[in-house]
Order: structure tokens, then C-alpha cells, then sequence
């Protein structure tokens, strides 16, 4: 489904990324941990065409699309929950996921993708015209994966869903991932809270400075006191 | 240098001011006084505007509120109360520099004070008052005013030598002053703004007393030309002073001559004027406007830093292409003699000095003059940089201290709803190396723009050495002590590497000349390895090498205190055991350091206590060792992994 | 009775104002462009209103079917340009200085320095006047009115109903992640400026009809219009009519009261307290 190959990235001079192989296979859930700054998020943001590799491809069905402009990457089936939510916050919720569907491709089914994640997230339905800035931060992430999945991706890409969300809010959210894989998505998750997120991957990778030191299935790698020294630095 | 450039004025002001007895001797015509009084006077606007918008970057549309106040208080005095103009004339630049500074005043107040704001707050400026002047009968009242042309004392002759000799004496004056402020320590200060002013004033830098002083002087010259203005046009109307024609022309001449140095605003009036006045005689002045507004748009986009900067690079073409047509013109007599020769050989110069010449072939030529290229494009690599000296390091003043250095308590930041800061108590010792960790998001960025008094806080208390920082600006907490580095490198683009450090030795806690500054600057940049790129700009070395240069420019504050935000991100594990190094010398020198980090393994290795956020909270502090393995900091950073 | 007069008319005559802001606002709001040149655009309009009448004997309202898809063009070449050169807001303010003085220029070699304007008999609308009850307005304020509730409310739907307007909304808000969802800035960015454009056309013939043409009218405009943006609120559609209003009914009573000449002092005292207090719009509502 999707196929990363020798990805390189930098910011300016910051070399960000180096060779970075990755695949994630129909219907799976990918996991991609880390410390801070091994550049998960440049990962996810490379593959979503929010930034340029340097070099390397990235394949959805077989097509490359590196050298596509950005906003041409979600006709190939791919929609991001970037870090920080970074809603439309000035915006309803409802027009924050309608334009999950901006893409011609995806308008036609917005009314049934709307009732889904309607479903997922009943919350949303009830907040429909409130801003999106004025929602707390656990119905904010709910946005933005409904947003994501407005766009009726083939790989969903989770970019630290975790971050700032009080514990009980994370279930939900979690649980909620494992709905959406349920129906058929594949799901790419960068998470910094490894325990939560090796538990709900079939395979995982470690990042750490900008390789993958370690790849394989989750629990190999949560038993590991490799991921565990790399994490926390003893 | 300062003196040799004062002599310089001095003698440039004597010859020029003897042009009007001489013209009996030589025979030349009025008219070239008229067109010299016409360059001095826009070379004074020019200045004017540019002490302040060019040199801190600030954009002023409002230069037509200067020249007003100057003109109407020439034109009511002269004109309606029979004052003697010259006494009109200092009164005119007073009155001026008084509206500036009060603009400034509230303007630079503003802590969120964009650039876009501050253009437009100008631009409504000549607005009220020209509909000031015209409602208020003691001013205007709608119908303008005749200012009488004044009797010239006995040795000057007409009233052109007369204007002539006042505009350029405003104008050398001018020109005087913005050599000196350049030179002077709020110039330094206004170059640093215009490139990072928030950098600045961390650094210990007053910007508002920097910007304060350049608005003022910029009001006196502004209206110092504008009562001048007055005489030279004879009868003042609303319209022909407050109009946005004023504006253009000082921000097209700035623009064209570049903005960073005294000179500029000279070359680009004289290239203007000169351009205005051929255009005119030649019938095109349908054109003129046209030509303008293309040469501003078009420099804007291709070459902003102006003439100045390029004549620098290319001095010998450029004043070749000047003086060869000019002799040539002259030679074959061309049209009407020296104001056209003047045109021709201007344009000549000006295209050589902008015309870009393909990278290749400069590079050759540079090759074989063997002139060391301004910016140093070339870095070479990282490793050709010589080893560490590995003296120990001059103890800063206050080393040897103990106690508290550093102090904050139930410190909150709110962002809208958001809480980047949730109450968070730290005190740090001297001489402690404090890390701070915590997972993305946790508010180590904040904190630490709290403690180095940039950001204030919502609520809760810092101390920097004991005094409490609340009612202090930026700079005034930095002279506490305190000095910080910035996770992306912010440098001044526009000075050197030896510049930048030297800028925070000559406004640290002991003030001291640029000279002395850049002796201890070069020791600085020596502690941290840089010493080989002194001369480069910043847009010349690599990131590690900027990073670096954070970190000498937060040393050379002489800090008790140095807060190090991610001063290691981005860099290989070469370049990091090379930083580490550096962090552990400062330490070892006796200066209390905070380094966040998030390579916990750099960290561990560091810090002699380690501090963890997590959500704006403090969730553990202690013994690295203990910290890492506090089940709390464990489940932040791994999840439940560690019960597992 | 008098006051009342002169703050509607004023009001009236503020809707003028808001056509020519709200071009000028959108563009500066969503796509971080201040454009100067939007008042040569205006210009243009207002040239081609009265060239077409006079020249070819159009209705001035008609001529609209003309200037509307010509400055549509031009607004939208020159965002294209904007786009391609990576201005910042800031330097798009220089540049679009220089390119509004040779627009000026330019209509001075083409229309003389003079004032032009349209005879009476191709232009029935400027000496007429409704009078409701004792109250009596000028045709082309009136007129200036409604098309300033027809433009603010177009692009206010525009911009909450349609596909584009809340993707332009969204780009305004977060660039990058707008991208990730397919909005294609470029294309969006161009529509805008080319409506924009048509807004101007539509700002240039309302000031023909009731106004005689001069080319340096421009200079007059700057300070005004900036005045309703700035008081609107940057980007802001319905603050921006509503600003407009306030400032022509300012500018009316203040003209009946004091002076006309003292209307400039009261609007832009004002926007200086609003750019040091309130710099995100004073009319400002719920921000686009």
C-alpha cells in the first residue's frame, strides 16, 4: 500500500531524515516510536506532502508521488492527523470536517462520511457549530481525525495523537483507531507513548537520530531494552 | 575613523559651500544651484527617513508629517507673524522631532508592534494633521500660505544662494548625523533590531531607547528640511506638504541607495533628482512616475540591499562605468552639458553596479584579484576548524558565587485557553547544570522565555539574583545576568560573526566601545571554536556553526546564568560531543547553566540535576540517575512499558 | 433633522468606502497580501466606466460587463505574479506602491491630469435623488449603498457556503495543512485577486457616477479605505460594510457639526487608537 524508499530530509541545514526505509501493508497498523526530535513528525509530514524529501520516493499503489506538489498528495489516499491537532480554529467543526473532503474525489460521499464519523465521535455531531478553536483538547483530536477521514484515505498517518491528552480522553481516542482500522484503513501511528501504541500495532519501527534502529513486529520491540535505553537515554 | 570621517564632512561642506561665490569666477549658471538646493533637500529627507525606517527596518509612510510641521511652522510664522525665517527653522525641526518621539512613544510601547502596524499608524499620521491645518484658521484655514522669500545677508548675494547654502548645510548636517549614529552605539543597536529585535533586547540591547533616539533625530531632520521646504516652494498648501508624493520619493531614494549605511540615501537622491530632472527637460515627465514606481518594484524584488551594497562588491567597475561615460560626455559635448553628463554617467554606474554577473564568471574574477568575497558563500567543512583550545576559560564576575541564582514560583502561562504553564516552582543554585526534559508540548520553550524575562507571565513570580523580574524589560533582566540561546539560531544576519558577539560584550553589564567589544568577542568565539569564522556572515557558516555562535553571543553577556534551548538540535554525533564539550567548559568556568535537551543520553551525561515537565507541571527534579527511573518520568516518556 | 440627513447620506455614501475596502481586505486577510495596486484598480474601473459611457454611449452600469472581467484579469495576474515572486506581506506593500504610481501615471498620460466627467446625458444617475419623508439622497449613493449589501454579502456567503470560500478561509488559517487536504493555494489565491479585481471595477464605476475622475484620486482613497479595513478588521467581509458605514456617517456628521475638513481628523485619530488597541479590527466579529 505504502512504500517509503530512502528517504533523506533536512530543515535547511538540520539534516532531519537519513535513508529511512518504511512500509505499510493493506490494512495493518504501523507503529513509528522515538524519542523527541528522532523526526518521526518529519516522517509523517514528508509522506503527507507537508514537507519536501531531499531524496527517496514515496509509493501509494505503486505510484511515486515525491515529486508531486503537496496538495496533490491526498488524491492518492492518503490524510494526516498532524501534531497539534492544527484545526481550521476560527471554523465550525462541521466546516472543519467538510473540508477533510475538499478533494473532487471525496466530495460525493461527504453526507456518508460525515454519518461516520458521526458515528465514531457522537460528541461531534452535538458540537457541530461551535468553533473548533473553543473545543477542549480531546474533541479537538476527535476533529481532526474526522477531518482526516473526511478525505476517505486509504492510510490514515497519526502524528502523536497522545500528545497533551488526559489519560481517560486517550482511551477513547484509541479506541477509536482501532474502529477505523476495523473498517478497512490502514493506519500509520508516530506516537512518543510507545506502550500505548505497541499495543495497538502489528509492526513497529524504532527511530532514533533519524534512522530506523530497530523494525519488526510490536511486541518484539516493546520486550526489547534496546527501545527501552534508546527512550530513555540510560 | 570617526574623527577622519567628521574632518571628511567638515572639508566636503567648505567646498561645497564656496560654489556660490565661485559662480561669479567660473561664469556656471543659477540653475545648477537650483538642482544642487533640490538634491540637498531630498538628500535630508532621505536621511531623515532613514535614520530611523533603514536603519531599524521600522517603514515609515509618515515623512510627509515631518516635512508638514516644519513647512507650517516656517509658513505661519514667516508668513503670517513676520518672524525672521531663520529663526523659524530650528523651531521647525523641534516642533517635529517633538510629534516624532511621540509618536514613538506610543508606537514602541507596544509589546505585539508588527511592521505592517507600524507603516500604517504612520500613514493615518499626515493625514490628521493635514486636516488639522486646514480646519484650524491659525494654521491654514484651507487657503495656504505665502511664505516671503527673506533678504540675504550681504556676502551670500540672491535668495538661490541662500537656499542653497541652507539646504546643504541641513543636509551635511544630516549626513553627519547618520555617520555618526551608524558608528555609535545606537547604531549598532538599530542594525540589530532591524535583524532580530526580540534577539536584542535579550541580549541586554535597549531597543525602545535605541528607536526612541532615531525617531527623534529623524523628526528634527525631517522637519529641519521641511522648513526649508517651505522657503523653497514659496507658498504652502495642505496638499503640497502632506501629500504621499513625499513619502514615495524617500522610500524609492532609500530603497535605490541602500538602506544600511549614511550613504545611501545621498546616492539614491542624487540618481532620483538627477533621473526627475532629465526626464523633465526632455518632455517625458509623463514617464517619470512610471520609472519610479518600476525601479521600486523592481529593486524591492531583485535587489533590496541597494547601491551601497553593491558598490562595496564591485567598486572599481562601478565607479569606471561613472567616470569613463562622464569624460566621454563631456568630451563630445553631449546635450545640455553637466547635468546630462551627470545622467548618463549615473546610469552607466548604475546598471554595472546591479546587473547580475553569472556566478561563474565573478568567481573567476575573484579567483585571480584574490579579494576574500564578503559573505564567505564557501564554508569549508566542519572538521578543517582547529581543535579546541583547552586552557580553562576566564572565570565571569560573579562566579563563586552561591545560593539561589535563579528563582520562579507557581509560575502560569495562558495561551487563549490553553496552559502552557501550569504553576510551576524551580530554583536553580550556582553553579548547578540543570537539564530540562519532558515530552513534546510540556512547556520547556515557555519556561524558559519566562526566566529569561522575554515572555511574562500569567501569574507567579521570577527572580533573577535575588531581584524579582516583573517590572523589568528584557534587556534590564539580561543585565541580572541571565542569557539564553534560541532552539533555531537566530543571529543578525547583517554583521558578522565577530559582530554579533561583540554586540552582546558592548551592551552587557559592562558597557564598553565596538572596539573593545570585538577583542573580546574574538576570545569568545575562541571558547567556542568559531574563531576561524569571525569574518564570515551568518549566512556563511552551517548550522552547527550557528549554534555555536548562539552560544558565544549568550557567553558573552558574562552571564551568572545560561539557559541553552536545544542547542544541540539537528547536529551529527560528531558535531554533538564537540557542543557537549563546549557546554562543559562554560560550566567549568563558573557559570550556572539550563540546557534543554532532548537527548536524554546527552543530557544524563550533563546535567548534575535533571528537571522534567510534563504538561506545563513539574513532574520530577533530582539526580539524573534517580529521575530516569522515577516510575512517573518513566510512564511520561514510555507509557506503561515500564510496569511491563 | 439635518443630522439625521447628513449621518444617513453619510452612511450611505460609507458603502462606497466598503466596496473599495473589501477587495483590499480578503486579499491582505487570506492570502498575507497588501495590495496598493488594488487602488489603481479602482482607478482603472472608474476610467473605463467613463471612457465606455462617454466613448461608446453604455449605461455607466453596464459598462461593468466589461471593466468586471478586465480588472478580473488584471487582479489576478498580478496575484499570480505576487505568488511566483514570494513576497512578503511587507514587501508586497513596496511593490504594490510602485506599481500604483505607474498606474497613476499612466491614466494621467492616457486621461490628461484633469478631472473628467461623464455628461449628464450618458449618466442620468448623478443628478437624481430619492426622497424618503423629508430625507433626500443622490441616486449614486444609493446605489453605492445596495451594491456595497450586494458585494459584502456575496463574498460573505462566498466564503461560508461554497467550497472554495471556506478553503480560502482555511489557507488563511493553516497554509500547510490546508495543502495536505488538496487546496490548492495557487489556484484559490487567483480566483480571490480576480474577484478582488472585479470588486475594484465595481468601486470605480460607483465613484464615476457621482464623482468626477482625476488620476492622482487614488492618494485620496489610501487613507480611507485603510481606515475601513483596518477598523473592519483584516479579512473580515461584514466588518468591513459595517466599518464602512460607521465611517461615511462619522464623516457626515462630523462634516455637518465641526468642518468636512475635520472628518479625516476624527477617522484616523480612531484608527490610530485601533491600531495600538484592538489591532485585529474594531468591527471585527467572528474572524473568517
Amino acid at each position: 500500500m505504502l512504500e517509503v524508499r530512502g528517504v533523506e530530509a533536512a530543515y535547511g541545514e538540520a539534516r532531519a531524515l537519513h535513508s529511512i526505509d518504511l512500509r505499510v501493508g493493506d490494512g495493518e497498523i504501523v507503529a513509528v516510536v522515538g524519542p523527541n526530535g528522532a523526526g518521526k513528525s518529519t516522517l509523517v509530514n514528508v509522506i503527507a506532502g507537508l514537507h519536501r524529501a531531499l531524496a527517496g520516493s514515496v509509493e501509494m499503489a505503486g505510484t511515486d508521488l515525491a515529486s508531486l506538489a503537496g496538495h496533490r498528495f491526498c488524491d492518492h489516499g492518503i490524510a494526516i492527523v498532524p501534531e497539534g491537532r492544527r484545526l481550521f480554529p476560527r471554523m465550525t467543526v462541521r466546516e472543519n470536517l467538510e473540508l477533510g473532503a475538499y478533494r473532487r474525489s471525496a466530495r460525493p460521499q461527504r453526507a456518508d462520511a460525515l454519518a461516520w464519523v458521526h458515528e465514531l465521535f457522537p460528541r461531534l455531531a452535538e458540537r457541530s457549530s461551535q468553533l473548533a478553536g473553543s473545543l477542549s483538547g480531546g474533541e479537538q483530536q476527535m476533529v481532526a481525525i474526522g477531518r482526516a477521514l473526511m478525505a476517505r484515505p486509504k492510510v490514515l498517518l497519526l502524528d502523536e495523537p497522545s500528545l497533551g491528552l488526559a489519560p481517560i480522553v486517550l482511551d477513547g481516542v484509541f479506541d477509536a483507531i482501532g474502529a477505523i482500522h476495523a473498517s478497512g484503513v490502514s493506519v500509520l501511528l508516530v506516537e512518543q507513548n510507545v506502550d500505548r501504541s505497541l499495543a495497538i500495532a502489528s509492526r513497529a519501527y524504532l527511530l532514533t537520530e533519524g534512522r530506523v534502529t530497530m523494525e519488526g513486529p510490536a511486541g518484539e520491540l516493546l520486550a526489547s531494552d534496546e527501545m527501552r535505553r534508546t527512550v530513555l537515554g540510560l | 575613523m570617526i574623527r577622519r570621517g567628521l574632518l571628511g564632512f567638515g572639508l566636503a561642506y567648505l567646498a561645497l559651500a564656496a560654489l556660490p561665490f565661485l559662480r561669479d569666477a567660473f561664469g556656471f549658471p543659477v540653475f545648477y544651484l537650483v538642482f544642487l538646493s533640490t538634491i540637498w533637500f531630498w538628500t535630508a529627507q532621505a536621511t531623515s527617513w532613514n535614520i530611523l525606517s533603514g536603519y531599524s527596518g521600522y517603514f515609515s509612510f509618515g515623512q510627509a508629517a515631518l516635512v508638514g510641521v516644519g513647512a507650517y511652522t516656517t509658513a505661519v510664522l514667516v508668513g503670517r507673524q513676520d518672524w525672521p525665517f531663520l529663526a523659524t527653522l530650528p523651531l521647525g525641526g523641534l516642533l517635529a522631532a517633538l510629534l516624532a518621539l511621540g509618536i514613538g512613544a506610543l508606537a514602541f510601547r507596544l509589546r505585539s508592534l508588527r511592521g505592517e502596524i507600524f507603516a500604517l499608524l504612520t500613514l493615518a499620521v499626515p493625514f490628521i494633521l493635514g486636516s488639522l491645518a486646514r480646519i484650524l484658521p491659525a494654521i491654514d484655514g484651507g487657503q495656504g500660505i505665502t511664505v516671503p522669500a527673506p533678504d540675504a545677508p550681504d556676502p551670500i548675494g540672491g535668495f538661490q544662494e541662500l537656499l542653497y547654502l541652507l539646504s546643504l548645510t541641513v543636509a551635511m548636517g544630516a549626513l553627519a548625523t547618520a555617520f555618526l549614529v551608524q558608528h555609535s552605539r545606537t547604531g549598532w543597536a538599530l542594525f540589530a533590531i532591524h535583524d532580530a529585535e526580540d534577539v536584542a533586547e535579550g541580549l541586554g540591547i535597549p531597543t525602545f531607547r535605541a528607536k526612541m533616539v532615531a525617531i527623534g533625530l529623524s523628526g528634527l531632520i525631517g522637519g529641519l528640511a521641511g522648513s526649508l521646504f517651505a522657503l523653497q516652494i514659496g507658498f504652502v498648501t495642505v496638499e503640497s506638504v502632506f501629500g504621499l508624493t513625499i513619502p514615495l520619493f524617500v522610500i524609492v531614494m532609500c530603497v535605490l541607495g541602500g538602506r544600511t549605511s549614511w550613504l545611501g540615501p545621498l546616492l539614491g537622491a542624487v540618481i532620483i533628482v538627477t533621473l526627475q530632472d532629465r526626464l523633465a527637460s526632455a518632455g517625458f515627465q509623463g514617464w517619470s512616475l512610471v520609472i519610479l514606481g518600476s525601479i521600486l518594484a523592481a529593486l524591492v524584488v531583485l535587489a533590496p540591499d541597494g547601491l551601497v551594497a553593491r558598490l562595496r562588491a564591485r567598486a572599481a567597475p562601478v565607479a569606471a562605468a561613472f567616470v569613463v561615460p562622464f569624460v566621454a560626455l563631456a568630451i563630445v559635448g553631449f546635450g545640455d552639458g553637466l547635468v546630462d553628463w551627470l545622467a548618463g554617467a549615473l546610469i552607466a554606474a548604475a546598471i554595472v553596479a546591479f546587473v547580475p554577473v553569472p556566478a561563474s564568471l565573478a568567481r573567476s574574477v575573484r579567483a585571480r584579484v584574490g579579494r576574500p568575497t564578503d559573505r564567505g558563500t564557501a564554508a569549508e567543512p566542519a572538521t578543517q576548524r582547529p581543535p579546541l583550545t583547552t586552557e580553562p576559560l576566564p572565570a565571569p564576575p560573579d562566579a563563586g558565587s552561591s545560593g539561589p541564582v535563579l528563582e520562579c514560583a507557581d509560575v502560569v502561562k495562558r495561551y487563549g485557553g490553553l496552559r502552557a504553564l501550569d504553576g510551576v516552582s524551580l530554583r536553580i543554585d550556582a553553579g548547578e547544570l540543570v537539564g530540562l526534559v519532558g515530552p513534546n508540548g510540556s512547556g520547556k520553550t515557555t519556561l524558559i522565555g519566562i526566566l529569561s524575562g522575554a515572555l511574562r507571565p500569567t501569574s507567579g513570580s521570577v527572580q533573577v539574583a535575588g531581584r524579582p523580574t516583573a517590572a523589568l524589560s528584557a534587556h534590564e533582566v539580561a543585565h541580572l545576568g541571565i542569557a539564553r540561546t534560541y532552539q533555531i539560531p537566530r543571529p543578525f544576519g547583517s554583521m558578522t560573526v565577530r559582530d554579533n558577539v561583540a554586540m552582546a560584550v558592548m551592551f552587557g553589564r559592562r558597557a564598553m566601545s565596538i572596539e573593545a567589544a570585538r577583542d573580546r568577542a574574538d576570545r569568545h568565539l575562541e571558547v567556542v571554536g568559531l574563531a576561524g569564522r569571525a569574518s564570515h556572515r551568518p549566512s556563511g557558516i552551517n548550522l552547527h556553526e550557528r549554534q555555536l555562535l548562539e552560544m558565544a553571543r549568550a557567553l558573552a553577556t558574562e552571564p551568572r546564568i545560561l539557559l541553552l534551548d536545544e542547542a544541540l538540535a539537528g547536529l551529527n554525533p560528531a558535531e554533538i560531543d564537540q557542543a557537549v564539550e563546549v557546554v562543559r567548559r562554560i560550566h567549568a568556568s563558573g557559570v550556572t547553566i539550563v540546557i534543554v535537551e532532548h537527548l536524554l543520553r546527552v543530557v544524563n551525561q550533563l546535567a548534575t540535576r535533571i528537571v522534567v515537565l510534563d504538561q506545563g507541571r513539574l513532574l520530577a527534579a533530582g539526580e539524573p540517575a534517580a529521575v530516569m527511573r522515577d516510575p512517573a518520568v518513566v510512564r511520561a516518556y514510555l507509557g506503561r512499558l515500564a510496569d511491563a | 433633522m439635518i443630522y439625521l440627513q447628513a449621518a444617513v447620506a453619510g452612511a450611505l455614501t460609507g458603502g462606497l468606502f466598503a466596496v473599495m475596502a473589501v477587495g483590499m481586505s480578503l486579499t491582505w486577510g487570506m492570502l498575507r497580501v497588501i495590495n496598493l495596486a488594488h487602488f489603481g484598480l479602482i482607478l482603472l474601473g472608474a476610467y473605463l466606466t467613463f471612457q465606455l459611457a462617454t466613448g461608446l454611449g453604455i449605461d455607466p452600469i453596464l459598462t461593468l460587463v466589461v471593466s468586471a472581467p478586465v480588472l478580473f484579469a488584471v487582479g489576478a495576474l498580478m496575484q499570480l505574479a505576487f505568488d511566483r515572486l514570494g513576497l512578503t506581506e511587507f514587501n508586497s506593500l513596496i511593490v504594490s506602491f510602485g506599481l500604483l504610481i505607474i498606474i497613476v501615471q499612466l491614466t494621467s498620460n492616457v486621461w490628461s491630469a484633469d478631472f473628467q466627467r461623464m455628461d449628464s446625458d450618458v449618466n442620468p444617475y448623478a443628478t437624481e435623488a430619492v426622497t424618503i419623508g423629508p430625507l433626500a439622497f443622490p441616486v449614486p449613493t444609493l446605489l453605492a449603498f445596495v451594491a456595497a449589501v450586494l458585494v459584502v454579502g456575496a463574498a460573505h456567503l462566498g466564503l461560508t457556503r461554497t467550497y472554495p470560500g471556506r478553503a480560502l478561509r482555511a489557507f488563511a488559517q493553516d497554509r500547510a495543512i490546508a495543502a495536505a487536504f488538496g487546496i490548492d493555494h495557487v489556484r484559490l489565491g487567483t480566483l480571490l485577486a480576480g474577484l478582488s479585481g472585479a470588486t475594484a471595477a465595481t468601486a470605480g464605476m460607483l465613484f464615476a457616477l457621482g464623482n468626477a475622475v482625476i488620476p492622482t484620486a487614488p492618494f485620496e482613497w489610501v487613507g480611507i479605505v485603510f481606515a475601513v479595513v483596518i477598523l473592519g478588521g483584516i479579512g473580515d467581509a461584514v466588518g468591513t460594510l459595517l466599518a464602512g458605514l460607521v465611517v461615511g456617517a462619522v464623516s457626515g456628521l462630523v462634516s455637518v457639526t465641526l468642518s468636512p475638513a475635520a472628518a479625516p481628523l476624527v477617522i484616523f485619530s480612531a484608527v490610530i487608537l485601533a491600531l495600538l488597541l484592538r489591532p485585529d479590527g474594531v468591527f471585527a466579529r467572528r474572524p473568517a
